[in-house]
């Protein structure tokens, strides 16, 4: 069995060992449908978009063991942006508008 | 002053009100994140009705409050130093906004907020999936920018004050309903299909426009509020 991917979360207000977490694929999944469908996107779509992002992250995380949170969001903004280019800026930039 | 300039004033105040993006942002979040979890239509216009009515109400609150103040403070009528300070204050925060408003060197619509204070409100409005909880979001939302508004609100509050009894509830009425402008046309845009992400974008593209237009707004509010109530008095013109 494949060890665990552990994923430093962007800032921790907590203790420190509660700012390391494992690689949640679901997570991630969800996160690119709730993107897709703010940005117009029927469900079916969306959810198949996030299916083949979240795979092509998951190939590219193969190799790292232990990614931050921020690289994680940068490559599956960068992944996006070929299927939907508007659900890609939504996903990138949903810290930055407040 | 004759009814007519006291509205146009309030309605030039109220629109610098409406301006500010803090409230706009908060929408945009909520109205995002209930799209996103496939909430129905249903759903996001009461959210966002809930959401609308209590920046509303807050502003009411907050200008009535003001009206309130300044009744107590000058029973016999505004003073000079109270218009002038008013338009120094306005003055002043319209060059802040100038140079402050959006956070320098950042991408998106970020706002020089505290960062706690914007976390949180970013927090809230994803989980926001009441309207009561919606509704609370928009008071607090008024409050978080209240740096921005307390110089339309005071200057509002001080031009009500001039007005005939009969027509102040008007003007308090009609600053609440301009103040709201922004967000009942974000609110109309999303319920009218309009995505998220491309009304972000405009927001980002046009954050610069937006911030020198709610700066310099207020500057000439301030300007003409000192020219028109404290140098025309003074110099006898009126």
């Amino acid at each position: 069995m494949e060890a665990p991917i552990h994923v430093h979360k962007r800032k921790s207000k907590k203790r420190l060992q509660q700012a390391i977490e494992p690689f949640n694929r679901e997570k991630l999944h969800k996160s690119i449908v709730v993107s897709c469908i703010s940005s117009g996107a029927p469900t079916g779509q969306a959810e198949s978009i996030a299916r083949k992002v979240t795979d092509e992250v998951l190939t590219w995380l193969e190799k790292r063991p232990e990614v931050t949170s921020t690289d994680i969001r940068r490559v599956a903004a960068a992944r996006l942006k070929t299927y939907h280019p508007d659900a890609s800026y939504l996903y990138e930039n949903h810290r930055s508008i407040l | 002053m004759d009814i007519f300039s006291a509205f146009a004033i309030i309605g030039l105040a109220a629109l610098v009100h409406a301006s500010f993006q803090l409230s706009v942002s908060v929408l945009t979040l909520m109205s995002g994140h209930t799209i996103g979890t496939k909430k129905s239509r249903a759903k996001l216009f009461r959210l966002s009705a809930a959401y609308t009515s209590g920046a509303g109400i807050m502003s009411l609150l907050l200008l009535s409050l003001a009206v309130l103040v300044c009744l107590h403070i000058f029973p016999s009528g505004v003073t000079l130093g109270a218009w002038a300070l008013n338009s120094g204050v306005a003055l002043g925060i319209g060059v802040a906004i100038w140079l402050f408003y959006y956070r320098q060197r950042k991408k998106g619509t970020e706002l020089w907020i505290p960062r706690a204070f914007a976390d949180h409100l970013t927090e809230r409005s994803k989980a926001t999936k009441r309207s009561v909880e919606a509704f609370s979001l928009g008071l607090v939302t008024v409050i978080a920018e209240l740096i921005f508004i307390i110089p339309s609100l005071m200057l509002s509050a001080l031009i009500i004050l001039q007005l005939p009894n009969e027509w102040q509830l008007l003007g308090l009425a009609f600053y609440v309903l301009i103040s709201l402008m922004g967000l009942l046309i974000v609110w109309l845009l999303i319920g009218g299909g309009h995505s998220i992400s491309k009304i972000q974008k405009w927001r980002e593209s046009n954050k610069k426009f937006l911030q020198f237009a709610a700066g310099s707004a207020l500057i000439v509010l301030g300007f003409f509020i000192y020219v028109s109530q404290v140098v025309a008095v003074t110099t006898g013109a009126l």
